[in-house]
């Protein structure tokens, strides 16, 4: 997240001035593809299937099929991060650490294939990864799921955390991310202060005193871990009843693993309950995930964490709101974002209330 | 007019030019949307934000700083602006938009000193009590915004799906 922070424009106060959009064009991508492809597998490559995938509000996610002499025919993902998205400028390394770190590990990742940061033929930094089948569920409404095998994913989502967290960093990428002599929890933050303080974002008072609320108490972790940061229902594919990936690995970074936890029990991202996935209760939750990575989680810890979480979900919709209205990203539903502030801040005060 | 306004109007367009009138062959689909176009560039050239919230708002704020000025009365604290700060019958949304922008910072300024060492240092019950009213003067000026808020579509939003049905990976 530090990265969303750090636009060349955050020195200045000056009035955004309107600049032409960046389009990416989808021909232009699909075209560029092939001959990377093409380049690193030394075979011809044909693209055919090729297509936006609508979900996800960042990274724009493509599906298609290369057929090649030399791979065959091959389901991938193309997932590229546009110059004027929700967090760009964009870095893949997150990503690409996850998926190269975790592979083979209890953590389920789609498989790396490619990746570029200075965006080589496409012009943008991507990566490629293999296609995982299955289907992703909503978080923001009540499915027609079966609760027992709603139940049965959400354990798993519950436990494979557990395994992303008993993960020693320091024998990953991931160290390299740390930067300075910040605690690294307390870095996320400050990326998140300094991301709302850009001068074209709109000022809430409530966001400035609660985030300088957040930096001053927030708690040491009893474990400095790999934190997904946007650990949640809607970011894994599931198939057969088996959470076959994690995905979204863009706001990966070291910190306190009770970040992801709080995260993932957002009422938002579980149709607005207060059960994860809508049918496990918090208290089977935190057992759960306890038992399974060794980890405590008090109730002030937590709480804390709530907090947080509510002033990152406040942080990310200004992105939006400033990737719409000032890097003319053209999304509609960034723009449709910005309605969401008033009842995310007003939660965010009630959170931190609770939190004191 | 407001900057957002112009931009959300710019964006919709650009979203039905870019990403709808490509994708439909039906001329009868195409028709209704370069309409929807039309109008909307009639509404950019005719509408802006209501200034009914935006006025009720400023109000609001301005309640919180009279409140505060008697509160700090004898206490060293952040500038604090005279109000009423409106005057008259002010309908023009964009300056009462960055008036009231203009009275959120002040409003930080001042939470950001109450909840700090030296207000409390000075006079804590008194800090103590205007940090409460900030809040909560706040809190109800963000009242105002949900009451013009729609309801959230976001699973519809984030899939696309008319019905809401579960977005695929």
């Amino acid at each position: 997240m530090l990265e969303a922070a750090q636009r060349s424009d955050d020195v200045t106060a000056a009035a955004p001035v309107p600049t032409r959009p960046v389009v990416v064009n989808d021909d232009a991508v699909r075209t560029a593809l092939a001959l990377h492809l093409s380049r690193i597998s030394g075979s011809g490559t044909e693209i055919t299937s090729f297509g936006r995938k609508s979900s996800g509000f960042s990274w724009i996610t493509y599906a298609f099929v290369a057929r090649s002499a030399a791979d065959g025919e091959r389901k991938l993902i193309l997932r590229v991060g546009p110059p004027n998205g929700l967090f760009a400028p964009y870095s893949v390394l997150p990503q690409v650490f996850a998926l190269q770190a975790l592979a083979g590990s209890g953590v389920p990742v789609p498989a790396l294939v490619s990746s570029e940061q200075d965006g080589a033929e496409i012009g943008f930094p991507f990566f490629i990864c293999e296609h995982i089948e299955g289907d992703v569920p909503a978080p923001w409404a009540a499915s027609e799921l079966d609760p027992d095998h709603k139940r049965a994913i959400a354990r798993q989502f519950v436990e494979i955390l557990a395994s992303l967290h008993r993960i020693d960093p320091d024998a990953t990428p991931f160290v390299s991310l740390q930067r300075g002599d910040e605690r690294a929890e307390v870095q996320a933050i400050a990326g998140w202060r300094a991301s709302l303080a850009r001068p074209t974002a709109r000022y809430y008072p409530l966001l400035d005193w609660g985030g300088r609320w957040l930096h001053d108490n927030c708690p040491q972790p009893s474990r400095r871990t790999i934190v997904h940061g946007d650990y949640r229902i809607g970011n894994f594919i599931e198939h057969e009843g088996r959470i076959t990936a994690i995905l979204d690995w863009e706001l990966t970074h070291l910190g306190d693993p009770r970040e992801d936890l709080a995260w993932a029990m957002m009422p938002t991202f579980n149709a607005r309950s207060r059960k994860l996935y809508g049918v496990l209760e918090r208290a089977e939750v935190i057992d759960l995930y306890q038992n399974a990575s060794g980890i405590a989680v008090s109730d002030k810890s937590l709480a804390f964490y709530e907090a947080y979480a509510l002033y990152q979900a406040a942080a990310i919709q200004m992105c939006a709101v400033r990737a719409f209205e000032v890097d003319r990203f053209n999304d509609m539903r960034l723009a449709v974002m910005a309605s969401q502030m008033p009842s995310i801040v007003r939660a965010f005060e009630r959170a931190l209330e609770a939190a004191a | 007019m407001s900057a957002s306004f112009e931009r959300l109007i710019d964006g919709i367009i650009d979203a039905l030019q870019s990403h709808v009138v490509p994708h439909s062959n039906d001329d009868f689909v195409r028709g209704q949307v370069f309409s929807a176009i039309y109008a909307l560039n009639g509404l950019k050239l005719a509408a802006d934000w209501k200034a009914g919230p935006l006025l009720e708002q400023v109000r609001l704020q301005d309640d919180a700083f009279a409140a505060v000025t008697r509160l700090a009365d004898g206490m060293i604290h952040p500038e604090i602006p005279i109000t009423p700060r409106v005057q008259g019958n002010m309908s023009n949304a964009a300056a009462i938009e960055a008036v009231r922008d203009a009275g959120d910072r002040r409003l930080g300024e001042l939470l950001l000193w109450a909840s700090g060492e030296a207000a409390r240092a000075a006079n804590r019950d008194a800090a103590t009590e205007i940090e409460r009213l900030l809040r909560r003067a706040i809190c109800d000026q963000l009242k105002i915004e949900l009451a013009t808020t729609p309801k959230s579509m976001l699973q519809q939003i984030a899939g696309g799906e008319r019905d809401g049905g579960a977005a695929q990976g």
